[in-house]
């Protein structure tokens, strides 16, 4: 792979935008609570600029590893400072963007502890953007364990139904998830002559016996996995989901549940590709029951946010399922399918909680009508529900398209038993739409009003991008192709 | 050969006869005692960090090294930290404050030159003078029948496991005629088939281990850990323990050639680990679940001892500095949450984050410290550990110590959520933390957390210092 390095550190100026805000936030006295959203606002609105142009900046003839920064840190170890964009990570650093800056304007109206709050939320996407853009495998695991310690506080302070039951699940499965991690990385670092901790060292060929790849593989796929929300270890997921305050699940189960399924592929496929071909029919069969599960289970559910995260479940195993088929196109799919679900659930979440906020309820029966009370916010979800359908025209059809034509090719059973899956799911969705929307209108909430331009702000761009890259799918597809087929072609070597 | 080169010892000895003479005037202003203690325990950091460099030895008995002086740096350095929190010294009476001074700068005296010994018999002697300071040390506290029962426990397991100790040390001059630690590294690998060096091996270790608290010489922990004073637990808690470690380094290289030591000690860390923290879940009282946690942490210290190489005892000598910071934090807050110097439930924590967010703060990165999260110091410590033992080949030792990693965090969690999330049943007043200690509480904070990001400084020293081991 080709490196070529940054003139300008466009990748630590992320990561100085989320820990300046962080700074700054905690500089400002707890009573300036608008002070402190606007410092939020900004510095997240910076981090998304930069996202976008590194997005736009990446030279995609030249391919490879561009915005390469890399310095020695721990020397006897063989660590180093070690960041770089590509093909995979670039659709994740974008999504990370708009899911931050989006958070931050859907949660202008908390009251409580806003200092708090957006400190340890600044904490969570430092580690999330640091973990995204790393190609040094100590900074991975250290960025992805600073991603999930907040999430603890950030629920049991500010979270709702069950809320300490909900964090401490999440936390614990989250962190279990990261003690078979640490054992693995440091078992193939080990094992790797001297490689150190450089992900690109290690990734070379031959590095690792088939044997370590094949052992190593099974404790980062569970361990990622976890957070990935892979069955039969995704339980925390609606838990944790449902009991988080707005913005913490939009970017939980927008960009957090990635991490688990970029970890799968940055980490596990990259350094023990004997181990994913060895695994992948199993993989696929975990997907597959997982998508299949989490419709079946989101058929049942009263709660619109559990609709919501259970919805999720299927659609990250549409990512997993992706991942399983050792093909090129597959593992696009899959990508793409990480950032188009990670916009649309972002959507959903931040409707949701905005409905949640008003009428103090999100289960399905005590609303109803509400598209006549508020037809903006209602629209909002509805776009958001579209989409999750795979819709024509939303970036999710396109995601969804490719992943399942790849694995109909490679696995016929396993993906049509998927596909008929997310067809029952799209009715069933549509029957949510109709309950919460449409039909009799709950005159409690007759008087509540519409969704205001300035706090429909964050919707909108998530629309924005989910129709931008429907309409225009190569954007992100060539993006990821730079990456995927290089990758792919080095395989079959 | 110089005098200077037990700067440390002589400084912290002339502090002892201060303390002493301090004792013998009646009525002596609390306050100026505190402030006199307070500047002495400044410049014994001074002087253990300009003696640093020093080296030389007196015959066969007493060596000074890069490994010793690092030691005698963190003991200066908890010595002082645990005066920081002494200003209320209400746990223990007035009149028997001096003599808290006196044996709180006697034991870590004995320390000193316990880290600094490489005869049998000098560890010994070094040893009993420390534990004896103890002894008084627990039993001090005011008007608690519980502490002078737990002072007399402490007394009566202390001097079983010394017993025990020196029927093993008699042993291994038995076997080998030698009582010089380096002539005895180089005697024992050639009787390791004799049964009597293997028993005095262990009879040895565990007079060690009972001090670091290891399952099953952990037993008086609990019992000490709750009914000493608060300040005397925050000593035993921080600074013994990193005594405890140093010792045990010195000694663990004796093992390197036995395979039964290394089955031996993997065994134990695995129970001491596991048996801590699932313990330590069920605890209410702050300070007891404290040392169930110091009970696991004693697991994970021998993880990295039983690798038996460089790598290993380095990390060990780093997790030693890790240790000390960030269990100071959590007893700082017990100290300064404690109302008249009496224990801390958990729940009493409800509301810390108005009532002192600084305090918060620190219980906040002393318990996530303690559980391995990154970005602190005790995350890399472990990671150190880890890493060491998986080049040895113990994965599943790792593992295991992962699983228990995860369990602690569940207890850890609690903690953390009394702290910021319960209301007080009655409002809480507010903790007023004098500005010299606020100055201290950050600088910890900045070694817990530079310490995790940018190791690399700590890290070479303790390099450097294991190295001197062999």
């Amino acid at each position: 792979m080709n490196l070529s390095f940054a003139g300008f550190p466009f990748l630590s100026a992320i990561m100085l935008t989320c820990i300046g805000g962080l700074v700054a936030i905690l500089l400002v006295s707890r009573e300036q609570k608008d002070l402190i959203r606007w410092v939020s606002a900004v510095s997240s609105g910076l981090s998304l600029l930069l996202s976008i142009y590194l997005f736009v900046a990446y030279d995609r003839n030249l391919g490879g590893l561009q915005f390469v920064e890399k310095i020695p840190w721990l020397k006897p170890l063989g660590i180093s400072y070690f960041n770089g964009a590509d093909g995979f990570n670039l659709p994740l650093l974008l999504l990370t963007g708009i899911v931050h800056f989006t958070g931050v304007l859907s949660m202008w109206e908390l009251e409580e502890r806003v200092k708090e709050f957006f400190a340890l939320y600044f904490v969570l996407v430092t580690g999330v953007f640091g973990f995204f853009m790393s190609m040094d495998l100590f900074f991975l695991f250290v960025w992805y364990d600073v991603s999930l310690f907040p999430m603890y506080p950030l629920i049991v302070i500010w979270g709702s139904t069950r809320r300490e039951y909900g964090a401490m699940k999440l936390f614990l499965y989250l962190l279990a998830g990261s003690a078979l991690i640490l054992p693995a990385i440091i078992y193939l670092v080990v094992h790797s002559g001297g490689g150190g901790f450089d992900l690109l060292k290690l990734m070379q060929p031959g590095t690792f016996t088939p044997f370590q790849q094949k052992f190593a593989f099974i404790f980062l796929y569970l361990g990622f996995g976890i957070l990935a929300g892979v069955w039969p270890f995704h339980t925390w997921s609606p838990s944790g989901h449902v009991a988080a305050p707005t913005s913490v699940s939009m970017l939980h189960a927008g960009v957090l549940m990635k991490l688990g399924a970029f970890g799968v592929m940055r980490i596990a496929i990259f350094l023990c590709p004997a181990g994913w071909q060895y695994w992948a029919q199993t993989m696929a069969v975990l997907a597959t029951i997982g998508i299949i599960y989490g419709v079946l289970v989101g058929l049942t559910q009263k709660d619109l946010k559990f609709v919501v995260a259970y919805s999720s479940v299927s659609h990250m195993g549409v990512v997993g399922l992706g991942l399983s088929t050792v093909t090129a196109e597959g593992l696009s799919g899959s990508l793409f399918q990480m950032f188009a679900h990670g916009i649309m659930t972002a959507l959903l979440f931040s409707s949701v909680g905005y409905f949640h906020d008003r009428t103090e309820t999100k289960l399905i029966p005590d609303l109803g009508g509400m598209s006549r009370i508020m037809p903006v916010a209602s629209g909002y979800f509805i776009v958001g529900a579209l989409a999750g359908m795979g819709v024509p025209g939303f970036a999710n059809f396109w995601a969804e398209l490719t992943v399942f034509l790849s694995s109909l090719r490679v696995y016929p059973v396993r993906g049509v038993a998927a596909i008929s899956a997310l067809v029952i799911s799209a009715l069933f969705m549509l029957r949510v739409v109709q309950k919460t929307f449409y039909g009799a209108r709950n005159e409690r909430f007759a008087r509540l009003p519409d969704v205001s331009l300035g706090l429909g702000v964050p919707r909108m761009i998530l629309v924005a991008v989910l129709l931008l890259f429907g309409f225009f799918p190569f954007l992100m597809l060539d993006l990821i192709q730079t990456s995927v087929l290089p990758f792919m072609e080095g395989l079959a070597k | 050969m110089s005098w200077m080169v037990i700067a440390p010892e002589l400084y912290f000895l002339g502090m002892a006869a201060v303390f002493f003479t301090l004792a013998m005037i009646p009525e002596t202003d609390s306050r100026r005692g505190y402030i006199t203690a307070l500047a002495l325990a400044m410049g014994g950091v001074l002087v253990s960090l300009v003696s640093l460099k020093l080296h030389g030895s007196f015959s066969h008995v007493y060596r000074v090294d890069l490994f010793s002086q690092v030691f005698k740096v963190l003991l200066a350095v908890g010595f002082f930290l645990i005066l920081c929190i002494c200003s209320e010294l209400n746990g223990i009476r007035q009149e028997n404050h001096p003599e808290f001074y006196l044996l709180l700068s006697l034991c870590t005296l004995a320390m000193m030159m316990l880290v600094s010994s490489v005869e049998l018999l000098t560890i010994y002697v070094a040893l009993e003078l420390t534990s004896y300071s103890l002894y008084i040390l627990v039993a001090l506290r005011r008007g608690e029948d519980l502490s002078l029962e737990a002072g007399i426990k402490y007394f009566l397991i202390g001097a079983s496991a010394s017993a025990v100790m020196l029927f093993g040390m008699a042993s291994l001059y038995g076997v080998t005629g030698e009582t010089y630690l380096p002539a005895l590294l180089k005697e024992l690998p050639s009787h390791t088939a004799s049964p009597m060096a293997i028993i005095g091996l262990t009879l040895t270790l565990s007079g060690f281990f009972f001090k670091l608290a290891l399952f099953p010489f952990h037993l008086w922990a609990p019992p000490v850990y709750q009914a000493a004073a608060n300040q005397v637990t925050a000593y035993i808690a921080t600074t013994t323990k990193v005594a405890a470690i140093a010792l045990l380094l010195r000694f663990a290289t004796l093992g390197a050639e036995t395979l039964y030591m290394v089955h031996v000690l993997a065994a134990l860390a695995i129970a001491s680990m596991t048996l801590g923290n699932l313990v330590a879940l069920i605890q209410k009282d702050l300070k007891r679940l404290l040392a169930y946690s110091t009970v696991a942490h004693a697991g994970y210290i021998i993880i990295g001892i039983l690798c038996m190489s460089e790598s290993g005892f380095a990390a060990v000598i780093f997790y030693a500095v890790a240790y000390l910071m960030m269990n100071f934090l959590c007893f700082l807050v017990v100290e300064k949450v404690a109302q008249e110097g009496r224990n801390v439930q958990v729940p009493e924590l409800a509301g810390l984050h108005r009532r002192s967010p600084l305090l918060a703060l620190s219980i906040m990165v002393g318990v996530f410290s303690l559980g391995g999260i990154p970005p602190t110091i005790g995350f890399t410590g472990k990671f150190l550990i880890f890493t060491a033992a998986i080049e040895k080949g113990y994965f599943y030792l790792v593992l295991v110590a992962m699983i228990n990693v995860v369990v602690s965090l569940y207890y850890y969690a609690l903690v953390v959520k009394a702290a910021y999330f319960l209301k007080p049943e009655n409002g809480g007043a507010l903790i007023r933390l004098p500005v010299q200690l606020k100055a201290v509480i950050w600088a910890v904070l900045a070694v817990v957390i530079v310490g995790g990001i940018y190791p690399h400084f700590i890290y070479s020293v303790a390099e450097a210092a294991a190295g001197l081991l062999r």
